[in-house]
């Protein structure tokens, strides 16, 4: 196994990418939903001094096990984070073919499952509510990123990351369908990953109930807002590597503000969707993403019979 | 002669039992009945004449007569006729027999009686306490002649607690309030819930009661308590103020000036239109539509504008005193307003059809929150919510007030018994708000706004009004005393009858679906909350709830003045 | 269709533009009806007292020293700003101002006090119910020939204390 310094240092590299520029995107998609419903908005670099305050605020330990509610909120960044160092940001998948999809998976799932240990280690009722329905929503929403990354391992032949995360949904020589197919359920399910209206039935339903981060306050707040930052910065990044990997140039810094740029157009996006929409309610969501996964499976078939 | 008909069909059964009756206008019938027979009458009016149940009310009337009162108001909408059945109690045995089991709607009303006077239901289904707080010391009945109205009693009880009633099987206890991100004012609806399908729930409120009807028949005068009464709700002021007015008037037989009537019924109109524009904005909100939460108080902004410019101020319009009103509409303010509605009217089409078209929200809000005809009988739900489930019962055509018989306007109905038909009753309604306004700009009369009164109001009349406020029928009970102030005031605001209809429209629905449904029925809980005993504290809650959730609850410590959403 | 209300949604958000005020960095005016806080004129004010027995939230006291001044003190904590006081006034002495930017955390920059000189009977010294407005008239000077009625007012010998002769209300015993 050789872990060249290049890989190390791309790697990081990421790592600070995603959390300097994390903030700066929540800020757009604050910005844009603002002037959308016609006021001013915060500022664009609001998110950063959010982060800030909440990080010298009075961490009170009010939930079940506070021990467990310290481990649950660095591991929801971590686990991020990783995931970060795992996708390409304008260049290689900096971990090459050290790494694979079924590692990428994983990750993916022990994010969602940070916020499910968040809940439970509150142990609040609200929380509880809170746990139940994430894990409702990430039973049906995990297997579609799973199906779209299989497609691509499946038209690859391989498990690597460098060869599946760059586009390989549609390297299958004959016309794309399967690609095209998971292409439209990713993109009519990115909310949800996002965890952004219609779909926000996990972590901000301060509305109808207050859900999994309700009993953490100060540092630990923080933590949680800064992995749900860095989750939309980092499934942007996931969903151009596996569908829209176009435009490179080769030379790395161009490469980075491309990317940047095409992650802005998804943020974009996501914003616009989000602002003109209302919750779902988690059965009317959970019927939907099952349709979405039916819908997967018949890529899946599509993508196994050679297409 | 309405109420002379009215009267006919009551005497046919029970003409031996009737002592007393005044029919001082062709819309009002005020029956003395003897006690023992209150609850066949009550039966007989409520499901025989069919006619529809507004409030119970008490009395203390020791000093003039040696007796308690005790007042039923029903309203005979198909009549025109709101009629009171009242009976006289010996003062030293105040005891009723209890309307409960045939009228479910009269619950509430008559274990505040039995709180607040000391007046017993007998036979009452359930006696648990209602507005006074636990620790309260029995035998202190606060409205009542004797008690001082800022008596603080020594012996209250701080650690008695509450009992509520048992969960039923298989469910657990989700606390919902007093604290709570989507309610603006503090209530608690202990939710018994199976899995995500609510089972069950009992309410407790009134944790902010103020004193209103205290300090009106102690301290304050009758040109002063609009002040008050317009401040019973941060929404809906301008209606409780003219029916607190109204009630007056019709008591002491007064007629305000033909312009003063124009001038209420426009600015009732406006607390409408801003009141149901709130609405929108607050269920979308709710549902998590935070744009068109945003968009409909845009378009709300120039009504607040321009009901500042007319009055002064954005919502308590301090409008009214007895015999007129105290702010003009000149020329220009009509022109202006004129150019507002016209706007408004313009942004809300393009609203209402983006709303209507929209399957997101109607997905949301379809088939949640059911209430049928029978609860709405039953419960005596009114405004919207009745309106949404196609009983058509709306107090400017039923029993018209101000201006509403000079004026033509549609009474929507839609069927759906759910909340999207409540937005839609709202949405359309907005529509016909301003059709009467722009009627009443074009017909109002020149002359005094306002009524020069030389003699004193007599003392020992009654007067009952009944005004449609944005939320529903607000309902208002005046008897005039001596001293130029009223001996008895009792407010009931839509709200009070609303939420006791509640339990039965969350019932077996699904958990994310109360909030919707708790803000389909737009409740001001500060309307419902409207007496207090000074000195409250916040009732211990015995719930599976956190240990802050308990701390905060006992810290709770203010004497009950009270901000409310705007 | 859903995703055509959603548009129309959109262009009904965007048509509005950004509607936000740059209050409070830049001043809102108030309309002319605007109730703000009432401003009490001791010169205009004869000390009837309709202002006080009129005043729902009970915020303006009266003290009577002694016989030729009345003390008139406007405490303005719980005013609700209903504008009944200016209403009543028979000497137009109250306007409710446009000021509305009234917290402080000191309550003497709110409270209002009117020490008024009552008028005394030239006979009898003592005083009477609060001149009419025809002795206003005379009083101000209308007929100034009539020497006679302009020795009505500074007939008596009082005078004010240095210190203030109503001390401040314990606000918490109200």
């Amino acid at each position: 196994m050789q872990l060249n310094i290049a890989a190390i240092i791309l790697g990081v590299f990421n790592v600070a990418l995603a959390l300097v520029l994390a903030p700066l995107f929540e800020g757009i998609l604050r910005k844009i939903t603002a002037r959308i419903q016609s006021r001013q908005g915060p500022p664009l670099l609001q998110p950063y001094f959010d982060l800030l305050k909440l990080l010298g605020k009075e961490d009170i330990e009010s939930g079940h096990s506070p021990r467990m509610q310290r481990f649950a909120a660095l591991l929801s960044l971590a686990t991020v984070l990783t995931v970060a160092v795992q996708v390409p940001m304008g260049g290689q998948a900096p971990l090459g073919g050290q790494s694979d999809v079924i590692l990428l998976i994983y990750l993916l799932t022990l994010s969602g499952i940070s916020t499910l240990l968040a809940a439970l280690a509150a142990g609040s009722t609200y929380s509880l509510v809170g746990m139940s329905r994430e894990m409702m929503a990430m039973m049906t929403l995990e297997p579609l990123l799973a199906v779209a990354i299989v497609i691509g391992a499946v038209h690859t032949s391989t498990l690597r990351l460098d060869q599946v995360l760059n586009g390989s949904v549609y390297t299958s020589g004959l016309f794309p369908v399967a690609g095209l197919i998971m292409l439209g359920i990713i993109l009519f399910a990115l909310q949800a990953f996002i965890g952004r209206m219609p779909f926000d039935t996990a972590e901000a339903e301060t509305e109808i109930m207050e859900g999994p981060v309700m009993e953490y306050s100060g540092p630990k707040l923080a933590l949680f807002k800064y992995a749900r930052m860095v989750k939309l910065f980092v499934f942007s990044a996931l969903f151009i590597a596996l569908f829209v990997p176009w435009g490179h140039i080769g030379f790395y810094p161009l490469d980075v503000i491309i990317f940047l740029a095409k992650v802005t157009v998804l943020v974009l996006l996501v914003t616009l969707v989000a602002a003109t929409h209302a919750r779902y309610r988690i059965d009317q969501a959970i019927r939907y993403y099952a349709s979405l996964f039916g819908l997967a499976l018949v890529a899946l078939v599509f993508a196994v019979s050679g297409f | 002669m309405a109420a002379r008909d009215v009267l006919n069909s009551i005497k046919k059964r029970f003409d031996t039992i009737i002592q007393r009756v005044d029919v001082p206008a062709d819309n009002r019938l005020y029956l003395y009945v003897q006690p023992e027979m209150i609850k066949e009458v009550c039966r007989y009016v409520f499901r025989d004449l069919d006619a529809r149940y507004v409030i119970s009310i008490g009395m203390d009337d020791r000093q003039r007569s040696n007796r308690f009162l005790v007042a039923h108001d029903f309203s005979f909408d198909r009549e025109n006729v709101l009629a009171s059945i009242m009976v006289q109690l010996p003062a030293s045995q105040p005891r009723v027999n209890c309307i409960s089991d045939v009228v479910p709607a009269a619950n509430w009303a008559e274990r505040e009686m039995r709180d607040l006077l000391g007046i017993e239901s007998v036979g009452c289904p359930n006696p648990k306490r209602l507005i006074l707080p636990d620790g309260w010391p029995e035998g202190v009945h606060p409205l009542r002649k004797d008690v001082p109205w800022n008596y603080v009693p020594s012996n209250f009880d701080e650690n008695k607690e509450y009992h509520f009633d048992e969960a039923p099987e298989g469910c657990t206890v989700v606390p919902f309030g007093p604290f709570h991100p989507t309610l603006d004012e503090p209530a608690h609806f202990r939710l018994y819930v199976e899995g995500e399908i609510v089972r069950g729930c009992e309410y407790r409120g009134f944790m902010v009661h103020r004193g209103i009807e205290k300090l009106a028949d102690s301290v304050l005068t009758y040109n002063e308590i609009p002040m008050l009464a317009e401040r019973i709700c941060g929404i809906c002021g301008c209606v409780h103020s003219v029916a607190y007015i109204q009630a007056v008037e019709q008591a002491a037989a007064i007629k305000p000036t033909p312009r003063a009537e124009f001038i209420r019924t426009i600015m009732l109109e406006l607390e409408r239109l801003h009141s149901h524009l709130l609405w929108v904005g607050l269920a979308s909100h709710i549902l998590g539509f935070d744009t068109l939460f945003m968009q409909s108080w845009r378009v709300r902004e120039p009504i607040m504008w321009i009901a500042e410019k007319l009055t002064g101020n954005r919502k308590t319009y301090s409008l009214c005193v007895v015999g007129g009103v105290r702010w003009d509409i000149t020329t220009e303010m009509k022109k202006e307003l004129q150019g507002v509605l016209d706007t408004l009217e313009k942004e809300w089409i393009k609203v209402a059809n983006a709303v209507k078209g929209d399957r997101n929200i109607k997905a949301r809000t379809k088939g949640v929150g059911i209430a049928d005809k029978d609860l709405v009988k039953d419960a005596g739900l009114v405004g919207p919510l009745a309106r949404a489930s196609g009983v058509p019962i709306d107090c400017r055509r039923d029993l018209p007030y101000a201006a509403y018989d000079r004026v033509d306007f549609n009474v929507i109905v839609e069927d759906g018994c759910d909340v999207w038909s409540r937005l839609l009753v709202r949405v359309r309604e907005v529509f016909e708000s301003i059709r009467i306004i722009h009627q009443c700009l074009e017909k109002m009369p020149e002359g005094p706004i306002q009524l020069k009164i030389n003699d004193e109001l007599p003392p020992d009349r009654i007067g009952l009004s009944s005004v449609e406020a944005p939320r529903g029928e607000s309902h208002h009970f005046v008897v005039t005393g001596e001293n130029n102030r009223p001996d008895r005031w009792r407010v009931r605001a839509p709200t009070y009858q609303n939420l006791q209809g509640i339990p039965a429209m969350i019932k077996d629905q699904q958990l994310a679906d109360m909030t919707i449904s708790l803000g389909s029925i737009d409740p001001c809980f500060s309307c419902t909350d409207r007496m207090e005993i000074v000195d409250i504290r916040s009732g211990k809650i015995q719930v599976y709830s956190q240990e802050e959730l308990l701390q905060l609850v006992r810290q709770g410590n203010d004497t009950g003045t009270k901000k409310k959403c705007s | 269709m859903s995703l055509l209300s959603k548009i129309k949604e959109v262009i009904i958000c965007l048509n509005a533009g950004r509607v936000t005020l740059p209050y409070p960095f830049a001043a809102k005016p108030v309309p002319e009806r605007f109730r703000g806080r009432p401003i009490f004129h001791p010169e205009k004010c004869i000390g009837c007292a309709g202002c006080a027995n009129n005043c729902p939230a009970r915020e303006i006291l009266v003290f009577d020293p002694c016989q030729e001044v009345r003390i008139i003190k406007y405490i303005g904590r719980r005013c609700t700003y209903c504008g009944r006081c200016a209403d009543v006034c028979p000497e137009g002495a109250i306007t409710m101002s446009g000021e509305f930017e009234n917290a402080t955390g000191d309550i003497h920059d709110i409270q209002q006090n009117l020490e008024i000189f009552m008028g005394t009977c030239q006979r009898c010294g003592r005083c009477y119910s609060g001149q009419g407005p025809l002795e206003g008239l005379m009083m101000k000077g209308y007929r100034s020939d009539n020497l006679d009625k302009d020795a009505w007012v500074y007939s008596s010998q009082a005078y004010l204390d240095k210190e203030p002769v109503v001390k401040d209300i314990d606000l918490e015993l109200d």
